[in-house]
């Protein structure tokens, strides 16, 4: 006797027909890279599994005007070898690099890593600092809310049951901006995000910072950007001292938010520093352009 | 010996073609009709009376065939070397979480894992012990079986070395050096989990064919447990999937459960654990705290050695004497001492247990001592290499233990080797000055070692190999000692065909197998090459005499006259004759091609109460070099390069050899750097590899090895061995670098990111969460 | 469940639980035991195969999600005449094989580099063997073997090709 069933959704209409059809709890498969660890250690909690890897639209990455669109399928590997993810926001692609291994990475989906919420997802902290937006569709019809509000906790998202998160969209960040991503784990491949950050900034013709978005992964309890720490940067001349100052002011955010816990005085130091790092990289140094 | 021909050249491994194609058959693949499946009920609690134990709920559950408990066995399923406190499964108590209770055969795997969840286990929590500091306390929970003497239970054994009297000596010295160290446990990791498959006999016995290093030893258990004699049971050890030392107790006890199953069943029962089952149950790197003082005068010579230390063998003592026994002896580094003394005490917690694992308790030592010589140096202000060259063992020494060491000790020339292949002295000198502010360090460190090769004083050690020739001309060898990965089935077959002077294509060496091969002692210590080798050394020898008879008759010569150029034999004046012609003119003339080679290691002695003798015949020696960069603001070490240099005695299978030592290697960085299979109050913290860290393609640096080929006499060819020593540096060369690159001493493995930051460890709260649950689940 | 794919260059239909994983399936119902189970949490590459010929980990892979699609297991890599590649040779010539049960795994994550890379460097190498664990080697002599048959394939006009 199978634990659960399988079925393969032709469409995305089909999938939110399947999702939802009364008494079978249905939940989507895609890369498989998570459910299979989960009921490693969980006792099965579905009646089946909805494959939505082979709809066309969720596989896809588009820019349409200045607005970047990319399916909830779409692995991390296909983002790696993406020109307009490489040139829109080469900082999502660097995370991407970081996960797992190439076979992991070969079959794990934006939509999985988002909708699993690990508090070390790596696609998180850039995906929150492009503002992406995520689409969710059910039978009553299509909303959207930002990827860092879906995000409630770890392993716990806005998502219903029933409704299937389709793609993302985000607005192609300023021209001259430039961006980072930095992790920090044990091990140099396939290792899980001891710490990271993802950022993104601009500065004006008169030198100011006129766009900034800071988001560290593995920090606090959902990826979030930090309002404060970019309020330090924003409309001043980046310098060392100002990126100094975020740095702190993320590190206070960070205890503010989860209190001193085993890790605090590790991540305090490391946190600041992979700020600062990232920063004068975006600032001072070369980053990674957008465009 | 420059005439060589197939011993110290480029060869192929023996069993390398069925691997790359993916044709070799491991336990886990082996099935045949009618096969059931097992699956062990094990302990979520870490110290436990077992109060009622009813497996009748299983065998109702559909597709359960049979269950056996250690009431199915001889004397409660007792057994264990040297000390007997094992069970094939628990009898009355529980000692650990993971410890085996009862095992369930049935028609699927998901059937027998149900019989397992439906038996009826109450237990009653006793109190545990999990710091081995507070083991020998009074009030201490009895772990370990009863004992007469009046010493504590939990009170394992006691292992010293004593040369003079350091406490004297220490005062007089001009720098004193005294610090603590301390190593955690570490995971064999194999890739192949632990498994067997067991098939009842006709006549009522059991073959057994298991993923194990020494089939001896099951074979000779399971004869005491079950009951049988000595023909009725057979232990075959098929192609294994890595053991590093760690399939040995936990598998014996795979091997007594299937075995009784299949007898009961009268099936065959494969039994194949999960990974997260594999790490629950089995033994690991035993945790050691040391203290370690030592003393030098300023001119740079070592004077006196004082090394106490507390190992922790958690609820079984398994092969911890052993372990003990060989840390002792090498405690105190490669070095010459006036005045030396060592005391290992060793003991029984509820944590997990610790048993063999590739350097046996050498790993452990030499990653204190390597760094406390470290220190002395730092504190002489002299060369860490340099003074390492100064004082380490020459030929001529003799060793803190009372031995002479009169041959193949090539130690000096590994270290002047890997200082030359690192540009050890430029390095210090750039490192020594990098700038302060610099948040990403360069470090380089040294650790030299020596290694007793095989068991030692530990036992009995001799080998026997066996070689035949069959109608079609093939050899075929046995050998009691087993290849779980090593290449060693490559070694017996180079040093065959040398001796015979013919292809190496022409011999195949069987598996080891009970029935045919002669017991040999187990296939551990890294003796594999000298004992095994030579006796399958003696037995082509054997076999080549009555070849060479047959030639001479052929040739119508003495047989002093006859001589070989390939395969070919020539005598004075006739043309030559081919090997297959004068086998073929062996068989006529009705002489025997089969022989028996037996090898015993030379005579050696050990005064367990004196801490005095000849320890081991023979040394490994070797010197490591690790550069690492450290990021000071993340703790983040990169080893960026590692040169290694042992001295092996003759290189035999020179790809098998640095096969050896890059792998050696991996096993000591991911000592050094992360790997630390933490326990939280008995239950263990990492269970998978998503967890339980070991180096990937992407941690391993470029490493450059050599050897220095210091022969050794008495090995076969002069080999020595290489196996276990390969991974005994790395560590403690890891964390002199991270030292150099710092200025701060780690002296708690691993120097994972928040120690090297932080130089402290954090600690995490533990959970006995995922223990429980793969236990029932997966 | 009726699962039709291609399987080594054949197509096949097998008739499988739909809760099972494609290691599962190929050990259990076509009885492939070359593709190793060793963590079943996609950590230790053991499992590793040729999915539309990207590497993937079997243990990871639903079992009915292979439908319609081209699975290559170590099974279905060789020479024309049934024997080793010139990657297989590789790994045998230079000692890359030790117990060998991480070894199809290597093998295959090595086709798996070498079809979209015909010369990576040792790093782009370690890179893409990152998700396949070797407790044995210390992975330099499987190194050395990729690298040898990628220069031996740039330097064929035709390189040899892992079909039968």
């Amino acid at each position: 006797m199978a634990k659960y069933d399988y079925v393969l959704a032709k469409s995305l209409d089909h999938a939110v027909e399947l999702l939802n059809e009364s008494g079978i709890r249905s939940i989507p498969l895609a890369g498989g890279t998570d459910i299979y660890v989960a009921i490693r250690v969980n006792p099965v909690w579905f009646d089946r599994l909805v494959d939505i890897r082979r709809i066309p639209e969720l596989n896809k990455v588009s820019l349409d005007k200045d607005q970047v669109k990319f399916g909830a399928a779409v692995t991390f590997s296909h983002a790696i070898k993406n020109p307009i993810l490489l040139k829109v926001a080469p900082f999502l692609v660097e995370a991407c690099k970081t996960i797992g291994g190439p076979a992991v990475r070969n079959c794990g989906t934006f939509g999985g890593n988002v909708s699993n919420a690990a508090a070390c997802a790596d696609s998180l902290p850039s995906l929150v600092c492009l503002e992406a937006v995520a689409h969710l569709c059910s039978p009553k019809g299509q909303r959207q809310v930002k990827v860092e509000n879906l995000v409630k906790g770890p392993h716990e998202t806005q998502i219903e049951t029933g409704e299937l998160l389709t793609h993302f969209t985000f607005q192609v960040p300023p021209k001259n901006a430039k961006s980072c991503f930095i992790k920090i784990g044990r091990r140099k491949a396939q290792s899980i995000s001891r710490l990271s950050i993802a950022v993104i900034g601009a500065v004006n013709p008169a030198g100011m910072v006129d766009y900034i978005r800071v988001c560290p992964g593995a920090a606090v309890a959902t990826p979030v950007r930090f309002p404060q720490v970019e309020a330090v940067l924003l409309g001043k001349k980046p310098n060392k001292e100002s990126i100094t100052a975020a740095s702190e002011q993320l590190v206070a955010d960070m205890i503010q938010s989860t209190g001193r816990r085993w890790s605090t005085e590790y991540k305090e130091i490391t946190l600041k520093a992979i700020a600062e790092r990232s920063l004068t990289k975006i600032f001072l140094e070369d980053g990674h352009h957008v465009n | 010996m420059t005439n060589l021909k197939f011993v110290g050249h480029p060869a192929q491994r023996v069993d390398a073609l069925d691997k790359v194609m993916g044709k070799t058959k491991y336990v886990g693949d082996m099935s045949l009709p009618g096969m059931l499946y097992a699956r062990t009920l094990r302990s979520e609690l870490p110290h436990a009376r077992i109060v009622k134990l009813d497996t009748s709920p299983a065998l109702k559950v559909p597709g359960v065939v049979a269950v056996v408990t250690s009431a199915d066995f001889v004397n409660h399923s007792n057994f264990g070397f040297p000390i007997s406190d094992m069970y094939m499964l628990a009898y009355e108590k529980v000692r650990y979480v993971g410890e085996g209770i009862a095992s369930v055969a049935a028609e699927t795997p998901e059937a027998a894992l149900e019989g397992v969840n439906a038996i009826i286990c109450e237990m009653e929590p006793l109190p545990a012990v999990f710091d081995m500091a507070h083991a020998l306390d009074p009030d201490a929970p009895q772990i370990g079986p009863d004992r007469s003497d009046g010493k504590h239970p939990n009170y394992i054994g006691h292992y010293p070395v004593y040369k003079g009297n350091p406490q004297e000596k220490l005062p007089q010295c001009d720098v004193v050096v005294d610090q603590n160290y301390e190593t955690v446990m570490q995971e064999h990791a194999y890739l192949e989990t632990e498994g067997g498959l067991a098939i009842p006999t006709p006549e009522g016995g059991v073959v057994v064919y298991l993923s194990c290093q020494s089939p001896f030893i099951p074979r000779n258990d399971l004869c005491k447990v079950l009951g049988l004699p000595a023909d009725r049971v057979r232990v075959i050890v098929p192609p294994v999937g890595g053991s590093f030392g760690g399939k040995d107790d936990l598998n014996y006890q795979t091997a007594g459960q299937v075995a009784a199953l299949a007898l009961k069943a009268k099936r065959p029962v494969r039994m194949t654990f999960s990974r997260e089952e594999s790490i629950i149950a089995s033994y690991k790197r035993g945790s050691m705290r040391m203290n370690i003082k030592l003393g030098a005068d300023q001119d740079g010579t070592l004077r006196a050695c004082e090394f106490r230390s507390l190992y922790d063998s958690g609820a079984y003592s398994s092969q911890s004497p052993f372990t003990s026994w060989r840390a002792s002896i090498h405690a105190m580094g490669a070095y010459r001492y006036e005045d030396c003394t060592v005391d290992i005490d060793t003991v029984y917690t509820n944590t997990g247990y610790a048993g063999a694992y590739r350097g046996f308790g050498n790993t452990e030592v030499c990653s204190g001592i390597e760094q406390a010589i470290d220190e002395m140096a730092d504190a002489l202000k002299m060369d860490p290499l340099e003074f390492r060259l100064k004082n380490c063992l020459k030929v001529g020494d003799v060793t803190p233990h009372g031995q002479l060491l009169s041959e193949s000790v090539g130690l000096s020339d590994c270290l002047l080797a890997v200082r030359k292949m690192s540009d050890w002295d430029r390095k210090r000198k750039e490192f020594a000055n990098q700038s302060p502010s610099s948040e990403k360090r360069r470090g380089v460190g040294v650790s030299a070692l020596f290694h007793g090769t095989s068991l030692g004083a530990e036992g009995l050690d001799e080998a026997t190999a066996t070689i035949e020739i069959h109608a079609d001309n093939q050899v075929t060898l046995t050998s009691g000692l087993t290849d779980y990965g090593t290449g060693a089935r490559t070694v017996y077959t180079l040093i065959a065909a040398e001796i015979l002077g013919i292809q190496p294509e022409r011999i195949k060496v069987h598996n080891p197998d009970t029935n045919t091969a002669k017991d040999s002692g187990p296939t551990v210590a890294s003796r594999t090459t000298i004992l095994a080798g030579n006796s399958v050394r003696v037995a082509a020898q054997n076999l080549l005499q009555n070849l060479d008879w047959a030639a001479a008759d052929l040739l119508k010569c003495d047989v002093y006259q006859v001589h070989r150029v390939s395969e070919d034999y020539i005598g004075p004046s006739k043309e030559p004759v081919s090997w297959d012609i004068v086998v073929k003119h062996a068989r006529e003339m009705g002489l025997v091609l089969s022989a028996f080679g037996r090898w015993s290691a030379p005579q050696i002695h050990w005064d367990e109460e004196k801490g005095t003798g000849t320890p081991y015949f023979a040394y490994h020696f070797g010197a490591q070099v690790a550069e690492v960069e450290v990021d000071l603001k993340t703790g983040h070490t990169d080893v960026i390069n590692i040169w290694a240099v042992h001295d092996i005695g003759k290189v035999i299978f020179p790809q098998g050899a640095y096969g050896q030592l890059y792998g050696g290697i991996s096993h000591g960085l991911g000592y050094g750097l992360y790997e630390d299979l933490d326990y939280q109050n008995g239950y263990a913290q990492s269970i998978n590899f998503d967890t339980y860290l070991i180096p990937t393609a992407m941690d391993m640096p470029e490493i450059q090895g050599g050897f220095v080929e210091a022969s050794f006499s008495a090995g076969p060819f002069g080999a020595k061995n290489i196996a276990e020593p390969a991974m005994v540096p790395t560590a403690p060369a890891i964390l002199n670098a991270i030292a150099n690159a710092t200025g701060r001493r780690i002296r708690k493995l691993p120097a994972n990111l928040e120690r090297v930051m932080l130089g402290k460890e954090l600690t995490k709260k533990g959970s006995p969460f995922s223990c429980k649950v793969a236990l029932k689940i997966t | 469940m009726l699962i039709n794919f291609i399987l080594n260059h054949n197509p096949v239909s097998v008739d499988a639980p739909a809760d099972i994983t494609l290691l599962a399936l190929l050990r259990d119902h076509f009885k492939l035991t070359g593709t190793k189970e060793a963590c079943e949490v996609g950590e230790c590459g053991a499992c590793s195969v040729l999915l539309d010929g990207e590497l993937a980990n079997s243990c990871l892979v639903a079992a009915p999600s292979v439908m319609g699609r081209d699975v290559v297991t170590i099974e279905g890599i060789h020479a024309e005449d049934g024997g080793p590649n010139d990657l297989q040779r590789n790994f045998i010539e230079k000692g890359a094989v030790q117990c060998g049960f991480c070894i199809p795994g290597m093998v295959i994550a090595g086709e798996a580099l070498l079809a979209i890379k015909s010369e990576p460097s040792r790093l782009e190498i370690r890179e893409a063997l990152a998700g396949n664990l070797c407790r044995c080697t210390g992975y330099m002599q499987i190194v050395d073997a990729i690298e040898t048959t990628a220069k031996g394939r740039a330097e064929k006009p035709h390189p040899e090709k892992r079909e039968n």
